[in-house]
């Protein structure tokens, strides 16, 4: 394939990539592209696969089928490490950081792909990369807790740590589950925020599942439905009306009979 | 599915049946028509509890009492070590976490497994048996008879608490580019400590039991000694001897919970 310009903006090209547990298909065989810069939000109803198309794009889980280019190269099917981690990043529906270890470990773990495995080690010990940690908890308005247990933290501060992980693994695509779903309503807008800027810059994107027409329209550039692990619909934000969501959202009976004989 | 789970839960009643049976079957076995307690029995056990009235306080004997628990301790805390330092990497084999291809790393896990279950399918005692013959009756001999059956049974709860711990932060730390030992440096590890402390705690009491019994095959101690004055029927020594042996268990229970207390905040 000739390299235009158009080809070299593509952070993340899947190709009919589709995965299955048991007799459930969680996601039928889907096409999409992401370019630079950028902002997708997935909706869809409570198991229409969200959760596993963002796992699939993070390499957490692999495709049945099809095929996944990050970047160009199809790193799906390499072991983690340096490069897979420098491309994506995930922040999990809950926030997934380890209650037992001080947040300021929780946040370097997002070096543990570039890190050799003694650093790893004696990071324990003797905290590497110290500063990028404080800068990142900084930004994230909590310095002061970099020594606390993380379970001691409410869950808003465990979601800005593992932010802050985030940024110190330096991802260029941005993957997240559910950042707002347990905020507020200005909650959810700065938490948005910081994802954009996050996920901002040349070389960037960001994927989050969310669930609210304003909140899209607000912060994201995309949108795509996903019902029943199929695609429902890939349309610029702007499009999303109200009556394009309830209709996502809302089955009436008889075409809940469809949907359901359909499986 | 609604099948399989019935035909589940068919086998667990037939299983639960089959035990009552070899319950029952086990009672027949028992010869019923003599007493059960033997007569003249009752009267020295009611001589040995009114010995612990007062016990054996004289300061000579409880120095005596004081160097043998010593002794006993320092046997049951090195082998409990030893076990440690052995258990903890034949946990992590065996826990098939760390391995890069899976299928080299099952089959590790399995050959581990088997090791681990050889090593404490062996009583201490059958272990002292044989390391008396091979070392003579020396500290070596308690520490590695303690260590063996011991680190089979720590081993095989290591690897079975690295499994245990939530899947969602091992999943974010693999997602930030973690391989396999690095998850378990910063997710399957700092997860799995507290029990693991707590367990192996639990352990070294149990190891402060077995040093003790280690006089039967000659090693000094609280045993050898609760031995003598048994023998001897110095009931009032055997009470202190036991009280010390007590004391010795409450105190490693009081240092466990302190331990885990100060972990946790
Ligand atoms: N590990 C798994 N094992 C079995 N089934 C699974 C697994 N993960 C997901 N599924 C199934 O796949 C379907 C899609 O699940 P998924 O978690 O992707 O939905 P979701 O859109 O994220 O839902 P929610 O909004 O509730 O988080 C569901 O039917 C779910 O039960
Ligand atoms: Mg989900």
């Amino acid at each position: 394939m000739s390299m235009n310009k158009s080809d070299s903006d593509h952070l993340l090209v899947a190709t009919g990539i589709s995965k299955s547990f048991g007799r459930v298909e969680a996601l039928a065989p889907l096409n999409m592209t992401i370019s630079q810069g950028e902002r997708v939000a997935l909706a869809g109803p409570s198991g229409s696969g969200k959760t596993t198309l963002l796992y699939l794009l993070a390499g957490i889980i692999q495709p049945d089928a099809g095929e996944l280019l990050l970047a160009g190269q199809n790193l799906a099917r390499q072991r983690p490490g340096k490069e897979k981690a420098g491309l994506v990043g995930l922040i999990h529906q809950q926030y997934d950081l380890v209650p037992h270890l001080p947040v300021l470990h929780n946040v370097l773990a997002g070096r543990l792909g570039q890190w050799s495995l003694f650093r790893s080690m004696i990071s324990l010990v003797w905290p590497q990369d110290r500063q990028v940690a404080e800068e990142a908890l900084a930004q994230m308005g909590i310095a002061d807790k970099i020594h606390e247990r993380t379970s001691h933290l409410s869950g808003g501060e465990q979601q800005r740590v593992a932010i802050a992980r985030l940024m110190v693994q330096g991802s260029r695509v941005i993957l997240a589950d559910e950042p707002v779903s347990s905020l507020d309503p200005v909650r959810a807008d700065d938490m948005l925020e910081i994802l954009t800027a996050l996920a901002g810059g040349s070389g960037r994107a960001l994927v989050a599942s969310i669930h609210s027409p304003r909140l899209m329209r607000k912060h994201f550039t995309r949108v795509i439905g996903l019902r029943e692990g199929h695609l429902e619909f890939d349309i610029p934000a702007a499009e999303v009306t109200d009556r394009v969501f309830e209709r996502l959202y809302d089955l009436d009976q008889s075409e809940a009979a469809v949907w359901g004989g359909g499986n | 599915m609604g099948g399989r789970e019935l035909k589940l839960l068919e086998s667990r009643r037939l299983l639960t049946l089959l035990l009552a049976g070899v319950f029952l079957w086990s009672l027949s076995t028992v010869d019923w028509r003599g007493p059960i307690i033997h007569t003249g029995g009752l009267a020295a056990f009611l001589d040995f509890l009114a010995s612990l009235f007062p016990p054996e306080l004289s300061p000579g004997f409880l120095g005596l009492a004081l160097s043998a628990s010593w002794q006993t301790l320092a046997y049951a805390v090195a082998g409990i070590t030893l076990a440690v330092l052995i258990g903890f990497p034949l946990g992590v084999i065996a826990s098939g976490s760390v391995s890069g291809s899976i299928r080299t790393g099952l089959g590790l896990a399995v050959a581990v497994r088997l090791i681990l279950a050889a090593m404490r399918s062996i009583h201490e005692l059958v272990w002292a048996v044989l390391f008396v013959a091979a070392f003579g009756l020396s500290s070596l001999t308690v520490i590695l008879a303690l260590a063996l059956p011991y680190s089979g049974i720590l081993g095989r709860i290591y690897g079975e608490l690295f499994n245990q711990v939530p899947e969602g932060p091992l999943r974010a730390l693999r997602a930030s580019g973690a391989s396999p030992f690095r998850v378990l440096l910063y997710g399957r590890l700092p997860m799995a400590l507290p029990d693991m402390l707590g367990y192996t705690f639990y352990r070294l009491e149990c190891a402060i039991r077995s040093a003790a019994i280690m006089s039967f095959v000659g090693i000094r101690g609280l045993g050898y000694e609760i031995q003598l004055s048994l023998h001897d029927l110095l009931f009032d020594q055997v009470w202190t001897l036991l009280l010390f042996m007590v004391g010795m268990v409450v105190l490693v229970d009081m240092w466990s919970s302190r331990v885990r207390r100060s972990l946790v905040s």
